[in-house]
């Protein structure tokens, strides 16, 4: 009996043997033979006025087809100073000699060879021609979100052409701009006053001129009578003790909200640092009409919500930096105009 | 055959047994209370640390906290400007004890003539313990 098995298993292995080894014709498939292009999107987080979008456009077409002639992105707003279409396509570079530059360079460096001419912009459309004979490249697209693109939809339509005369495009978005406003590595020096409205920083004078704009008064104390008060925002119609040594102008009187947060570090603010984005949501739905109108012993990193004594406007501030020497401190601000 | 069925049989019996068991003794031994939590047999009740954060979740008071068992009172002190309105208590306690009121977000301590309070209830839930919370802010000197 268990011979009978032992030879029905042999028989069985066999028959799976021969089938697997039936050779089967393979044919190496056949690549594309016409100009293709593809495209990502490289930054994250919200669109904001003043940011980039930063998208990367690849194309490529078969060697014995032509060359790549020209790349074209329309904007479906057009961008603010400083858009542009990158001219040379970058590859990562797996260390030591560069060849298109013979310096030497860390494995994983970002290399850029140029494909082209510098981009031009016109309006909507931005524009590279390629001046190198070149069958595939990518090219990177920055575009800066311009004030009349605030609290509406952007898209955009990349396309290339190829010397024997094939085109392809690509269309990406819509992507939703915000309506925040952002200002960032605002300078505050010891003793001034800041507006939230118009992100400037006024002195004494200029204070007293424009009482209602006033929000904030930036104060630096070294520790005294006791206490640590260290880097400080406080609201002109805060109580005096925590204004030392501070007369305040005729008329500048405003009470702001503020709320220390060491936690919410805005990517955007921080200069891509952390992971992080404040958005339009964050500054609609924060309740800060229980918060006190000072924020004191403020440090590198932390951050304040705040709201000004009109409701008009709440904002975010991220401290980027503080300086006990000069007593001054750097701050970026978003904020958004409550309708 | 019939040796089988009188063993199947006493199996059958010895599980139902040691099912009815376990399950008395679970009942018995380890009841959950109203918020879902073991009640144990610890009767221990009492505040073994006390934080206090602020709005940023950074600690606000100046040196530890000085909890009284036998006045039932924690005594902290807190930084110059701390505000008052908008902190965040933390407490730890006896084991398995548990807290009344819960603490589910901010709380305002700026009633300083009304201090807060908070009772500890041990882990058999037969002893409960009411702290008070008395905030101060540091003034200057």
């Amino acid at each position: 009996m268990r011979i009978k098995y032992g030879s029905l298993l042999l028989l069985l292995g066999l028959v799976f043997v021969f089938a697997a080894c039936d050779d089967e014709d393979y044919n190496v498939p056949e690549g594309v033979r016409n100009l293709t292009n593809d495209c990502i999107k490289r930054s994250l987080g919200p669109n904001v006025v003043g940011n980039e979008i930063a998208f990367a456009y690849a194309m490529a077409l078969p060697p014995d087809l032509g060359n790549l002639s020209s790349v074209r992105v329309e904007a479906s707003i057009a961008g603010a100073s400083g858009t542009y279409l990158e001219h040379r396509s970058f590859y990562t570079h797996n260390g030591g000699i560069v060849p298109s530059t013979g310096e030497v360079r860390e494995g994983g460096a970002d290399i850029g060879i140029v494909v082209g001419a510098p981009s031009v912009t016109n309006g909507k459309v931005t524009e590279v021609t390629f001046v190198k004979d070149t069958c595939a490249a990518t090219l990177r697209y920055y575009y800066v979100i311009p004030e009349t693109a605030k609290g509406q939809s952007v898209t955009f339509q990349f396309s290339a052409t190829a010397s024997n005369g094939q085109s392809v495009s690509y269309n990406m978005g819509p992507y939703e701009v915000g309506k925040i406003e952002m200002k960032r590595e605002i300078v505050l020096t010891n003793n001034s006053y800041f507006s939230i409205s118009d992100f400037e920083v006024y002195d004494e004078t200029q204070a007293a001129a424009n009482p209602d704009k006033i929000d904030l008064v930036y104060l630096y104390r070294t520790p005294f009578a006791g206490i640590n008060f260290g880097h400080a925002l406080v609201s002109p119609g805060a109580d005096s003790e925590f204004l030392p040594g501070v007369t305040l102008p005729q008329g500048v009187n405003n009470q702001t909200y503020i709320r220390k947060d060491s936690g919410s570090r805005d990517q955007h603010l921080a200069r891509d640092r952390y992971g992080i984005f404040v958005d339009d949501v964050d500054l609609y739905e924060i309740d800060l009409s229980t918060q006190p109108f000072y924020s004191i012993g403020l440090q590198n990193e932390s951050g304040a919500w705040i709201e000004t004594a009109d409701g008009k406007y709440r904002a975010y501030l991220y401290v980027n930096l503080v300086d006990n020497a000069a007593g001054t401190m750097t701050v970026s601000v978003k904020r958004l105009l409550i309708e | 055959m019939k040796t089988n069925y009188r063993y199947m049989k006493n199996f059958i019996f010895t599980l139902i047994i040691s099912f009815v068991a376990v399950s008395l003794i679970r009942c018995t031994e380890y009841p959950i209370d109203e918020d879902g939590l073991l009640i144990t047999g610890r009767a221990d009740c009492y505040i073994s640390n006390f934080e206090l954060l602020g709005s940023d979740h950074q600690i606000v008071r100046s040196g530890a906290a000085a909890i009284d068992t036998t006045e039932l009172t924690v005594d902290v002190l807190v930084l110059y400007g701390t505000d008052l309105k908008n902190l965040y208590p933390q407490f730890t306690l006896a084991q398995d004890a548990k807290l009344d009121p819960k603490v589910v977000g901010k709380v305002d301590f700026s009633d300083l003539d009304n201090p807060k309070q908070y009772t500890v209830v041990s882990g058999n839930r037969k002893v409960r313990k009411t702290y008070t919370v008395n905030v101060s802010v540091q003034q200057k000197q």
